[in-house]
């Protein structure tokens, strides 16, 4: 057997390759695995940290994988393959048949693994992240006509709160911009979501395609990575990639911005990226696609809407069809992961891939600001979770039995009151009101009437999503949750948490 | 990168400017524009809002418009919400800051626009200490006009009325008095101080309810700013909160040890009055305005290494809730 690179591509028909997915820094493989003709590569995350670091020895259309796979026995797996010349030797936790070309993670049998599609995550634990050969190979930095990628636009929405045309189809906005006087910018948005920053770290180039290819359509001189400054790994991991991108049709830069929740707002990540020291939203209409970073019309979309666009693109969306949304599961959960899923599909089946602590009471779905409930029936396409009153954000926040729902809320509610960015009335004193109101219930005041009342005025007149979002949790729990504030109400705490803490109160730490 | 940018187009006599706010696009109309306004035909000319119609007629539903001035180029901040009404093509909208497009139609008495500029007026006066007998601007004060107005009995949220929350009175400057306590957020004065009179003294600060009017170079009093006593903020200023000294009790019943600032408890004063320097005070001889340039981001600094696996740690955030107690 001889040791060539002749294809800079991970290519396994000729000798082994071992992927390493790992979210963590990676460590330099044990001499003794060096030594063998294995080759053995890092790649991202898939978006299951339970399982990792994850090691996948493939063979032409073979794969085994090895869970928790420690360095020391990275060593013991590999020796074993290929003493055997056989990669299932070394008693993997699950073995795959698959095409030997494939260019994304095969569907496989572990927990969290195999929940969903794996279309825009394809790269996630498969690719090296910021291997312009892998991504060439797997069909990516082709050219698209304009046409086309309008096309896309048409029936794509943006995914999640930083997504200027969030839940909306995008398609509008990018005509707006190309039409408009001023020389057009692409803002890449991926500061907060945890399925961004994902993207960012273990497919870049998914996303940075998706971007180039927007700009180019549109007319755009610039694009512009922006994520939170404590997203350390997925903005030096975009950084490697943009060095890496072949040939960008623009400039792109990444830059960083406060990690406050309220930066991930998109005009609030514009005034970031302009430099400004205080955050805050700005008034629209006109919306940034007329108006935006420096006055441009800018395009204000997250990762997942732009690896959704290049991935549609090219085609390479899976054999079953359909629009997928990202998901992350956290909260009361052993290890929090990231999925894919059909739109079609419930949330159920994102819960399903990890291991929730203890029983599950309740979901908060949506994000910071999402909404309360027991039934995760709920499909996970936007039309569906609107309709159910939840949020789009495309996280799902597990609450566990031992959860007091009024107690979440009043949390949530006051992080509202002193994270929003202070600009407007209803969301700034609405959300001190309404942390009122859900303090009053502790004294015998339950007021549902003016709790359904101040809600529905944040989400009529605030300026930006912080605050028409900012009741959600409220207004959601209130209706499906009455009871348990009815109890508190009576001075009893169904799940023995309120009454004792208020006598005590004792700094509590429960992440 | 974002420091070089901040270079970019930024006048030079405005550099160094910081005054905390975000850069809003233009919102007028591109074209001049008729909308129907209750049922009543309005032509208003290129660069006009909604509100600008809405003033235009005789309207079915109170609009208290409190946060707008309309004047001097200053707004619309846009922040109060009393504006809002009812759009047949957009739904609910804030009348000043929403361009008047041809053919709009507008309901100002629909429930739901209604109901949020009633709740919005409550939210107001929920932060503001409604001393108006203490106030210098009792009797010409739009918060005042707009609560009569609106019919407003008892505010739904009650009022600022907890002395342990109040800010002290800023009491320090020879020529204007400031009353937090008073403060609606118009951002009125901020644009005054820096958009009409170029000074960079005033400037928004803080976040959620700890938001509130400050100075660019960080400065805790008026007496300490880069303030030259030019008025103009006082001028705009819808309420209380910004006084020209020497009627600050001019409304005041007329009660012995009944004013201003008993009526507040704690207050900051000249250095001078108190005896502290041998200075006279500084707002007298302002000699070194000194501008500071805020237009900095930390964030650009490269990002703390870190070897972790930070990446997919979804439950990291900035604020910690659970470390605090409920309720
Ligand atoms: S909704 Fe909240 S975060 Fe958004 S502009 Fe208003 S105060 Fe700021
Ligand atoms: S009086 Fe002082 S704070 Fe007010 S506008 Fe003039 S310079 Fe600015
Ligand atoms: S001090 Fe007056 S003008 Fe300035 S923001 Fe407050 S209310 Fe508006
Ligand atoms: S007048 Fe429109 S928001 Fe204040």
């Amino acid at each position: 057997m001889f040791r060539t690179d002749k294809m800079n591509s991970i290519e396994s028909s000729e000798r082994t390759v071992v992927r390493v997915a790992a979210a963590g820094s990676e460590a330099d493989p044990p001499e003794a695995v060096k030594r063998t003709d294995a080759r053995v590569v890092p790649v991202g995350s898939t978006g299951v940290t339970a399982l990792e670091p994850l090691v996948a020895v493939t063979r032409g259309g073979r794969t085994a994988f090895h869970a928790r796979c420690s360095v020391d026995r990275l060593e013991g797996v590999v020796a074993a393959a290929e003493e055997a010349d056989d990669v299932t030797a070394g008693d993997p936790d699950a073995v795959v048949d698959h095409d030997p070309d494939a260019t994304r993670l095969p569907a496989v049998d572990l927990p969290g693994l195999s929940a969903g599609r794996r279309d825009v995550l394809g790269a996630c634990g498969w690719r090296r992240p910021t291997s312009a050969d892998d991504h060439e190979a797997a069909g990516g930095f082709a050219d698209h006509d304009a046409a086309d990628v309008f096309d896309a636009g048409a029936d794509l929405r943006g995914r999640g709160w930083g997504d200027a045309c969030h839940d909306d189809p995008v398609g509008e906005s990018w005509a707006t911009a190309r039409d408009a006087d001023g020389d057009a910018a692409v803002v890449v948005n991926a500061h907060g979501s945890p399925a961004d920053a994902l993207l960012l770290a273990s497919a870049p180039l998914e996303v940075l395609d998706g971007a180039t290819t927007l700009a180019d359509a549109v007319g755009a001189t610039e694009v512009v990575v922006y994520a939170s400054s404590d997203d350390a790994r997925a903005v030096e991991t975009a950084r490697e990639a943009v060095e890496a991108h072949p040939d960008p049709v623009v400039p792109v830069e990444v830059v960083t911005g406060p990690p406050e929740y309220r930066a991930g707002e998109p005009t609030m990540a514009l005034e970031a990226i302009e430099g400004n020291h205080r955050l805050e939203a700005r008034l629209r209409p006109p919306g940034p696609e007329r108006v935006g970073l420096d006055g441009r019309p800018t395009l204000v979309h997250t990762p997942r809407t732009l690896a959704h666009l290049a991935v549609g693109l090219r085609g390479d969306d899976g054999d079953e069809g359909g629009d997928t949304r990202l998901v992350t599961v956290r909260g009361d959960v052993e290890t929090p992961a990231t999925v894919e899923l059909p739109e079609t599909a419930s949330l159920s089946a994102a819960v399903d891939a990890v291991d929730v602590d203890g029983t599950l009471k309740a979901a908060c779905v949506g994000g910071r600001f999402g909404g309360l409930t027991a039934d995760l029936g709920v499909a996970a396409g936007p039309d569906a979770l609107a309709d159910a009153g939840l949020g789009t954000e495309g996280v799902v926040e597990v609450l566990s039995e031992g959860r007091c729902l009024v107690e979440f809320v009043g949390r949530r509610t006051r992080y509202a009151a002193e994270e929003n960015c202070g600009r407007c009335v209803p969301c700034r004193e609405g959300s001190t009101q309404l942390a009122n109101l859900l303090r009053d219930v502790y004294d015998g005041e339950y007021d549902p009437e003016g709790v359904a009342e101040l809600v529905g005025v944040m989400e009529r007149s605030s300026i930006c999503e912080f605050g028409v979002n900012a009741g959600r949790p409220a207004r959601t729990a209130t209706t499906e949750f009455a009871l348990e504030f009815e109890a508190h109400a009576d001075g009893q705490c169904p799940a023995g948490n309120c009454f004792d803490a208020r006598e005590a109160p004792e700094v509590t730490t429960s992440t | 990168m974002s420091s070089d940018r901040s270079e970019v187009d930024v006048p030079p006599l405005t550099e160094g400017i910081a005054p905390g706010t975000a850069t809003d696009p233009d919102v007028g109309s591109d074209e001049a524009a008729t909308v129907t306004v209750d049922g009543t035909d309005v032509t208003v000319p290129a660069g006009s809002t909604l509100l600008d119609a809405v003033d235009a007629v005789e309207t079915d539903g109170y609009v208290p418009a409190l946060c707008h001035y309309g004047r001097q180029d200053i707004g619309p901040r846009s922040e109060c919400r009393t504006c809002m009404v009812e759009t047949e093509s957009d739904g609910v909208v804030p009348a000043c800051s929403f361009p008047a497009e041809d053919g709009a139609v507008v309901d100002t008495d629909a429930g739901e626009a209604a109901e949020a500029r009633d709740v919005n007026l409550d939210l107001v006066l929920s932060d503001h200490n409604l001393r108006c007998t203490t106030c210098g601007k009792n009797g010409r004060c739009e918060l005042q006009d707009a609560s009569i107005d609106q019919g407003v009995e008892e505010p739904r949220y009650g009022v600022l009325d907890d002395r342990d929350q109040y800010e002290p009175l800023d009491d320090s400057s020879s020529f204007i008095q400031i009353d937090r306590n008073k403060c609606i957020l118009c951002n009125r004065c901020v644009e005054a101080c820096n958009d009409v009179q170029v000074e960079g003294v005033l400037r928004m600060e803080g976040t959620g309810n700890d938001t509130r009017i400050g100075f660019q170079n960080g400065a805790e009093t008026m007496e300490d700013s880069t303030c030259v006593s030019c008025g103009h903020c006082v001028t705009v200023c819808p309420t209380g909160s910004l006084v020209e000294k020497g009627i600050e009790n001019a409304t005041t019943i007329p009660i012995p040890g009944f004013n201003q600032k008993n009526s507040i408890g704690k207050t900051y004063e000249n250095t001078d009055s108190t005896g502290s320097s041998g200075t006279v005070g500084r707002s007298d001889n302002q000699m070194t305005p000194q501008k500071r340039d805020q237009r900095t981001l930390e964030s650009e600094e490269a990002p703390p290494e870190s070897d972790g696996p930070d990446v997919v740690d979804p439950a990291s955030e900035v604020w910690d809730d659970e470390r605090r107690d409920w309720p």
